[in-house]
């Protein structure tokens, strides 16, 4: 089994996978550090069941994504619903669970954040990501550095910028836990940064 | 001195030839059923969508070099356009320019990095992507707008009965008669501009970090509206009616709270930025 082979098969990857997918896996420093990416956003989605209902913009954007690949539209194509990972998304790959974490952490924190408090500084310490501003952006840079040189300046300011405002939503966060407002602020700051990763990824593609 | 000019003049004529040379122009026709998708995957070069007369596609792209060329692909009801770069393609020589028709009711993706992305008079799902795109926006109806930008501007006008989401990192974003169930644009530093009155009975919410916030509204207007600049000022020019319970202190200066207009058909209103500020004014009769 290849590399290819072995994404085209990460569906498959149950608890240890099969002979074949272990045998790659531990021959394979990439692969088997994508597969740990997965692992640790599906663990943390595990923790989401019971988080709160989620926002009307997050159905409203599940409902568009739907009716974007036709699946909500009985006329549409019989396109997959979600192409295979690795075909699609290839090198660039890094930047999916990179932007997945950044949107998880933040539900995750969300979440304990809105239990009791002392419990919920507990919970937040225990949080490895529980500041998640700097993750991956120095291969955030990179991947730009490498793919698009001349857009690497806007990147970098606008980073800068998105870190700023998750540091200042924060601060209001933590300032008023409370306060639904200053959690959405900082659940859209991410939100942008997690854009930022994917108008990166989207380059790498091209 | 002549000889240096004409040189100069032989020099241009050549580089000018040969870019007419290397342009061209190809046209693609696709049929289709009712509320077909289509999609352009564009990395350097505008995007144009308007609506065609009847239940076909219609892609015309204006190829920059031979260093890229146009993809195709008709999947039933789906028909994907994509510019493919070749090697040693740049964002000049891989620019493809596109001028798309489509039936009103089909479903768009556009994506580009650099050129500009605009769609009017349709009423399917918009769905527009790009790095330092400028977009346009204008006359849809009953639809999905979602809009992706890092620090190219975005200008919606006309767009009626829509569910509009905007992320712009540092683009300045323009609504002008924007109205709908749920009307949402978040900027981290770009300025955010609304014309228009809010609709009946949706949920409006323009949030920055530190992009200044104004919403022109007429004096008729229904609305519950809430404004909020943690470390900015808000100015507001038109009476409101205080509100018993917010969900923030109202810090003078910072912040302010009320309604206007007629309750049952008013629409929840929610100005909020970190730094920068926000302006309530009213209409003037010459907007």
């Amino acid at each position: 089994m290849n590399c290819v082979e072995l994404r085209q098969s990460l569906a498959e990857v149950e608890d240890a996978g099969s002979v074949e997918q272990r045998t790659h896996l531990r021959a394979c420093p990439a692969c088997s550090a994508l597969v740990r990416d997965l692992d640790v956003i599906v663990r943390a989605a595990s923790q989401l069941r019971a988080a709160d209902e989620p926002s009307p913009r997050v159905w409203n954007s599940i409902e568009f994504a739907l009716r974007q690949e036709g699946l909500i539209r009985p006329s549409r194509s019989s396109r997959p619903p979600v192409p295979s990972f690795g075909v699609r998304w290839g090198a660039a790959r890094w930047l999916v669970p990179a932007a997945a974490m950044l949107l998880l952490a933040l539900g995750i924190y969300m979440r304990h954040e809105s239990l009791p408090s002392q419990l919920a500084r507990q919970a937040s310490v225990a949080m490895p990501v529980a500041n998640p501003s700097d993750l991956n952006d120095d291969d955030l840079m990179q991947e730009i550095a490498d793919n698009s040189p001349e857009m690497k300046t806007q990147y970098a300011e606008n980073l800068r910028q998105v870190n700023e405002s998750i540091r200042d939503a924060q601060g209001l966060v933590d300032e008023a836990p409370n306060d639904e407002e200053a959690r959405r602020s900082l659940m859209d700051a991410y939100q942008q940064k997690s854009m930022l990763f994917e108008m990166a990824m989207d380059r790498s593609l091209q | 001195m002549v000889s240096k000019r004409a040189a100069k003049l032989v020099a241009i004529g050549v580089i000018v030839a040969g870019t007419l040379v290397a342009e061209s122009k190809k046209e693609y026709h696709f049929s289709v059923g009712p509320r077909a998708g289509v999609s352009v995957m564009n990395p350097y070069g505008s995007i144009s969508v308007k609506p065609s007369l009847n239940n076909t596609v219609v892609v015309n792209a204006i190829l920059h070099s031979d260093r890229v060329e146009v993809d195709n692909n008709q999947n039933g009801n789906r028909v994907d356009i994509q510019s493919h770069l070749l090697a040693g393609a740049d964002a000049e020589s891989g620019r493809v320019d596109y001028e798309v028709l489509v039936p009103a009711d089909a479903s768009i993706t556009l994506h580009s990095s650099t050129g500009s992305l605009r769609a009017e008079k349709l009423h399917g799902d918009v769905n527009l992507e790009g790095a330092g795109a400028a977009v346009d926006v204008r006359d849809v109806s009953d639809a999905h707008v979602h809009v992706k930008t890092m620090n190219g501007s975005v200008n919606l006008d006309n767009i009626q009965n829509g569910h509009v989401e905007v992320d712009s990192l540092s683009g300045d974003v323009t609504l002008k008669g924007v109205t709908g169930p749920l009307v949402q644009v978040v900027s981290t530093s770009g300025r955010i501009n609304y014309y228009g009155d809010f609709g009946n009975s949706g949920e409006y919410r323009l949030t920055s970090h530190s992009g200044d916030i104004e919403a022109t509204i007429p004096e008729w207007t229904s609305a519950d509206v809430s404004a909020r600049s943690v470390r900015g000022e808000v100015h507001d020019d038109i009476p409101l009616q205080p509100k018993n319970h917010t969900w923030f202190a109202i810090d003078k200066g910072r912040a302010f709270a009320g309604t206007m207009g007629r309750v049952a058909v008013s629409s929840t209103v929610v100005l909020r930025t970190f730094s920068g500020k926000i302006h309530l004014r009213k209409r003037s009769e010459k907007q």
